[in-house]
């Protein structure tokens, strides 16, 4: 089995100084980032431009072309509801270090993201939701299905779509949180990539609380099978949890400075 | 439906390592396939062969070895000779006689035969201590200050010593470190991490996981080899992609099975004749488990083992 694919995911427009970075296309702030996360640990950055509607496609390629000029063509996941601002960061990619994800499609409007992944050689994140959340795990597999089918209908290795369960905050769905355990077994079982965004379960916690629940998770959805997720690698204890689910899962080979690696 | 064949392809390769210098020097590792397996890719480099010799002498050397060493009496003429064999790419001299509880012999003793050797030979030199971790220590540290330039392989930086070996060898004089532990994997990756974070280049180290004669645990040492280059290349492990040595002949020349008289076990036949066939099978399962490089003495196994990896490349 292959690694847990970490995904850093600080580098978001939500955040302030990154709006701004991207706004003035000022690199310094975005570099830092960048390189807490790959010094802690990621293996794929997350580039969060936002709608981006006005110059998504010159702010990506500026966004790429940084970053991977910087950190040896560091992998890549471009994340915007701009189809064209992902197409034109996917035209100035270098692939060496892993393809490109697109972030993301779902079974809803957004399935079309699935063809853009096909017609580029790239990952794409496979949200399973189409309109709102589903309802159960019956609805989360016929969206898995559907976009599987589409991928592969399009050319399209199984392997590249990663499908999301769509983790949900404890805090008010605390009821739902063993079925979405529950799909990324079922995805694991069709022998499937999985990935999303885990520290959502912790969404509204105190800080303090929050890598510990976001360390429970990710080791009970990697015992599940999930194979990626999209996290704060500047989290030691969620990051210290992942390294040691690896040892566990086969996935690494242990040795005795395997945290410092 | 026809047969569609899909090559097993992995984005990872062993590391290279070259050792010597000029014209004869030998590139170990590169590859990015299992052992041997031609039909998903290209062999990069192909295994080595390393020829034994000892400061010890010949004395208690089979006869087939004392014949092909005849006439050479000093070490620069005995290891002349080995470089000569047909089959060698390496020589490997081992400085058993060092061993305190054996010859003792001084370190200044044991350096100047290690520089006889290395001016005699143009084929890459490995030099391999005396197996105690602090007359190694100091040994092979030495040995590498006097074999600057030469670009030797150093066996053996182990857990008690590495950070001596490894900073003389891999820092100070810029010669190629061996990793050795004994067939256990996750310590030859844990030394492999604390040699790194010496400051040695993963470039400049070559591991020695541990071997054994087939039929004396042997299998452990297989199954390490194959765990070792699966996590290399599957897992793109970097701290297991370091090219692997395992010394054959040191191990195999001395069970019962190469040891026994023809007098003692007449019903096994000619002594020399088993020494071989140890040495041959050991050395041939170690190279399809993995080895980079392996080392023996004698010259029918060089030969032997060297046609082999001629066939298979």
């Amino acid at each position: 089995m292959a690694k847990f694919v970490t995904i850093g995911e600080r580098i978001h427009c939500i955040s302030p100084v990154i709006r701004e970075a991207f706004a003035t296309r000022n690199p310094e702030p975005i570099l830092k980032r960048a390189k807490e996360q790959l010094d802690a640990g990621a293996t794929y950055l997350d580039v969060n431009i936002g709608p981006a509607e006005n110059d998504g496609e010159d702010l990506m390629k500026w966004a790429v072309k940084l970053l991977q000029e910087n950190f040896d063509n560091v992998p890549l996941a471009l994340d915007t509801a701009n189809r064209k601002a992902i197409e034109a960061g996917i035209s100035v990619y270098n692939r060496s270090k892993g393809k490109p994800i697109v972030n993301s499609a779902d079974a809803g409007g957004r399935i079309e993201n699935i063809d853009l992944a096909a017609a580029n050689d790239a990952i794409v994140i496979a949200l399973c939701s189409a309109e709102g959340i589903a309802a159960d795990n019956d609805e989360r597999m016929m969206h898995c299905q559907t976009m599987l089918e589409r991928g592969l209908e399009h050319g399209m290795d199984a392997a590249d779509l990663w499908f999301d369960p769509l983790f949900l905050v404890v805090k008010g769905m605390q009821d739902k949180q063993m079925q979405v355990l529950e799909a990324i077994k079922m995805f694991s079982d069709m022998g499937l990539n999985s990935t999303g965004g885990l520290s959502n379960n912790s969404n509204g916690m105190p800080k303090a609380i929050r890598p510990i629940m976001d360390s429970a998770l990710v080791a009970m959805a990697m015992m599940q099978g999930l194979t990626s997720a999209i996290v704060n690698p500047c989290d030691l204890r969620l990051m210290e949890t992942i390294k040691s689910c690896d040892v566990f899962k086969g996935n690494t080979l242990y040795a005795d400075s395997y945290l410092e690696l | 439906m026809p047969f569609n064949r899909k090559p097993q392809k992995f984005n990872a390769a062993i590391k290279t390592v070259e050792l010597g210098s000029g014209d004869k020097k030998v590139t170990l590792g590169g590859e990015s396939i299992f052992p041997f397996y031609a039909f998903d890719g290209e062999i990069t480099n192909g295994p080595k062969v390393g020829v034994e010799i000892s400061d010890m002498g010949l004395e208690n050397e089979v006869p087939g070895v004392k014949a092909y060493y005849e006439g050479a009496s000093t070490m620069g003429e005995i290891a002349k000779k080995a470089s000569e064999m047909e089959g060698a790419d390496f020589v490997c001299l081992r400085l058993e006689g060092g061993d305190p509880n054996g010859a003792d012999k001084p370190v200044e003793e044991l350096v100047a035969i290690a520089k006889e050797v290395a001016d005699a030979v143009d084929l890459p030199l490995v030099v391999e201590g005396c197996k105690n971790v602090e007359k190694d220590a100091e040994l092979l540290a030495k040995v590498a200050e006097a074999l600057q330039g030469k670009n030797v392989l150093l066996l053996s930086a182990k857990e008690e010593n590495y950070k001596a070996i490894g900073a003389a060898a891999g820092l100070a004089y810029d010669q190629k470190v061996g990793a050795e532990s004994a067939v256990d994997i996750n310590l030859a990756k844990q030394l492999n991490v604390v040699t790194t974070q010496l400051g040695v280049k993963p470039e400049s180290i070559v591991m020695n996981v541990g071997s054994a004669a087939v039929g004396y645990g042997y299998e452990y040492v297989v199954s390490t080899l194959d765990r070792i280059k699966a996590a290399a290349l599957s897992q793109d492990d970097k701290m297991l992609q370091m090219p692997i040595i395992t010394p054959v002949a040191s191990e195999t020349w001395n069970v019962k099975e190469a040891m026994a008289e023809e007098e003692e076990a007449p019903e096994w036949g000619s002594r020399e004749e088993r020494g071989i066939s140890m040495e041959i099978q050991t050395a041939a399962a170690s190279l399809a488990a993995g080895s980079d490089a392996v080392i023996l003495k004698h010259p029918q196994s060089v030969a032997t083992i060297s046609k082999m990896i001629q066939a298979l490349v």
